[in-house]
């Protein structure tokens, strides 16, 4: 193939805004023979909710994987806060202000919820480090009033807790720091109604705030819609999407995502019908 | 059962009325249960009964003298069990502790006798060499991503042949004893009576706090439970493999040193090597740390090492055949597995597992 587009998709070519805090531009990445994304551009702007939504392995966890600075993107480029943004781990993505809620919640099964909270970020005293396990209590106390979730004891383990619990730990951790870009990959998976709504209140309050920007994937569209400003659909590794959350329906979201699966089943029928070898699926991890 | 239900009672919104009747109602018992199910807790109470056992069954258990003789019977084992523990706690094991306690005392010797290095400076020279060993272990484990039992029983045969080739298997004297008397060296570093205990108390709990009390041990822990969710969550966790590697592997270069001034003499045997590898990871397994990783305590290691050492020296001062330490040795390790089991259920709830 000449170049990597499929005929007759869309691509979102790349767009700014004066406030953007995090922008990127034909970010390609492949396992191995297995292409995740081809030529992802996106952009952020200041104090925005931007949905991202997409088929099980159109590539929304591997985007926010690069995003976060957990794995390195094969080309393209990406900025953060008007500077050039390469994290080489989840560390330095920290530092410039970049957390993360990672889809398998990344939680310690065997440590104690506040040791989770603190994971990496953890209080020690002085002059020997040893852990302030005291005021970590307290602070991790404090953090997950202030978010309003209800965890009974904090010094059990989290394997002790319900995945909803567990889920809003994780989401707790990533607020509580001082991060001003969250990325939430499906922080509504393991919830109820109630704490599904709870999580999505909290972030009704950060956008009010104003001070944090947030990139979320979710699956439900309804959610997306009530919850986000924005909308980004990822479709074989590519954008093919953008729009502001007001102007599009769940119907039109809906009707793309069938369009492209009935598309690629006829592609399939038409290759098998020729006896040509058929476009290579991209079907991802 | 009642101890699952008493911590369920324990985390219930509103803790007050029925954890403090359940306190009344059973407060001893409660306070036992407790104990049994502190992670420590079985293997202290298995050891005092053993204890307890030989001193009543046979008296020439409870002298000084025996109990002097018991010393090293445990504490090699528990400095090594010490480190092998964080190995373990990371999800991994350390199969080349033997070979390193039997390799480190010949480079010693060779620093001090071939080299001409004085004492301090070829121990610490021989340990710098253990702790390549481990540094090789790690990395391999760590980032080339083979597995733990197969690197380092590649290491395991590989310092054994190099013992034997290097000391032509022959049987050396260790540098820094003397027949005559215990010089200042001899007394510090294994020779003196008490030697081995006070480094096995001091190794054991400096490794115990930073196990519990320090971020190392955090990392540790969430290596070994979790290990792409410590990743995401930002620790490097090939660092803290390779680190714990080679602090495994310093400790058993260490307590080879110390085994070879005890004894005075260094003897290329390799089979006496792997013996002692096993009853490290026995004392291990036996004090609470399970080769699944995310847990483990350094304190019960310590404790297994006594047990294992009381078991063999009771035997042996009851006249017991030798074959019969094997055979309770492989019971108490099955014993201990099982409980262990039973007993993280207990304490993380019924949801790993099941």
């Amino acid at each position: 193939m000449a170049d990597n587009t499929i005929a007759g998709e869309h691509i979102v070519a790349p767009a700014t805004a004066d406030d953007d805090v995090m922008r990127v531009e034909h970010i390609a990445k492949r396992f191995g023979p297995t292409v995740a994304l081809r030529d992802v551009n996106l952009h952020l702007r200041k104090g925005e909710v931007l949905g991202l939504l997409g088929d099980n392995g159109a590539g929304k966890s591997t985007l926010i994987k690069i995003l976060c600075g957990f794995q390195k993107q094969d080309s393209g480029t990406m900025w953060c806060k008007g500077e050039n943004y390469a994290p080489k781990s989840v560390d330095d993505a920290r530092k410039r202000g970049v957390d993360t809620v990672f889809q398998d919640l990344a939680l310690i099964n065997e440590l104690s919820v506040y040791h989770n909270l603190f994971l990496r970020r953890e209080k020690v005293t002085k002059p020997i480090p040893f852990l302030s396990n005291a005021l970590m209590k307290r602070e991790a106390r404090k953090a997950l009033d202030q978010i309003g979730i209800n965890i009974p004891r904090i010094d059990v383990p989290v394997a002790r807790l319900s995945g909803g619990q567990r889920q809003a730990i994780a989401v707790a951790r990533t607020i509580s720091g001082d991060a001003d870009i969250i990325l939430l990959d499906e922080p509504l998976a393991a919830m109820g109604a109630k704490e599904g709504a709870m999580i999505l209140d909290l972030i009704e309050r950060l956008k009010n705030e104003g001070n944090v920007s947030i990139i979320m994937i979710l699956h439900n569209y309804v959610h997306v819609l009530t919850a986000c400003d924005r909308v980004n659909l990822i479709q074989d590794g590519v954008i093919s999407l953008d729009k502001p959350a007001a102007e599009t329906s769940v119907e039109e979201l809906t009707e793309i995502v069938v369009e492209e699966y009935r598309r690629a089943r006829q592609e399939a029928n038409v290759g098998n019908g020729a006896g040509a070898p058929a476009a290579p699926q991209q079907s991802e991890t | 059962m009642a101890t699952a239900s008493d911590k369920t009672v324990a985390t219930a919104p509103p803790p007050k009325g029925p954890a403090e009747s359940w306190a009344k109602r059973g407060g001893a018992l409660s306070l036992a249960q407790r104990f049994l199910t502190m992670r420590e807790g079985s293997i202290i109470v298995v050891t005092v009964v053993t204890f307890v056992y030989f001193s009543l069954s046979s008296d020439r258990f409870l002298t000084t003298s025996s109990l002097q003789a018991l010393l090293p019977f445990f504490a090699p084992f528990a400095i090594m069990a010490a480190g092998e523990v964080f190995v373990m706690i990371n999800g991994e094991i350390d199969l080349s502790v033997g070979a390193v306690y039997l390799f480190t005392p010949f480079i010693f010797y060779k620093l001090n006798v071939d080299v001409g290095l004085p004492l301090i400076p070829a121990m610490i020279g021989a340990l710098v060499v253990s702790c390549l060993v481990g540094l090789f272990n790690g990395l391999v484990v760590s980032t080339v991503g083979i597995s733990s039992f197969v690197t380092t029983l590649g290491t395991l045969f590989t310092l054994d042949g190099l013992t034997l080739i290097i000391s032509h298997a022959s049987q050396v004297t260790a540098p820094g004893t003397s027949v005559v008397s215990v010089p200042t060296f001899a007394q510090i570093f294994g020779g003196g009576t008490y030697s081995e205990l006070f480094w096995a108390i001091g190794i054991t709990i400096v490794l115990q706090v930073i196990l519990s009390l320090s971020r190392w041990g955090i990392y540790t822990v969430s290596v070994g439970g979790n290990r792409l969710g410590a990743a995401e969550a930002g620790v490097r966790t090939r660092r803290v493999l390779t680190g714990n590697f080679v602090m495994c592997a310093l400790l058993a270069g260490f307590v080879g040193i110390l085994e070879a001034v005890r004894s005075s003499s260094i003897t290329p045997d390799p089979s006496g090597s792997n013996d002692i590898l096993f009853q490290v990871i026995s004392a291990a397994v036996i004090g609470g740390t399970l080769l699944q990783g995310g847990s483990g305590t350094v304190v019960g290691a310590f404790i297994g090492a006594i047990f294992l050492g009381i078991l063999r020296d009771g035997l042996i001062i009851k006249g017991v055949s030798a074959n019969y330490f094997l055979f309770y040795l492989g019971l108490a390790v099955l014993l201990a597995m099982a409980f262990n089991t039973y007993v993280s259920r207990v304490r993380t709830g019924s949801g790993r597992g099941g």
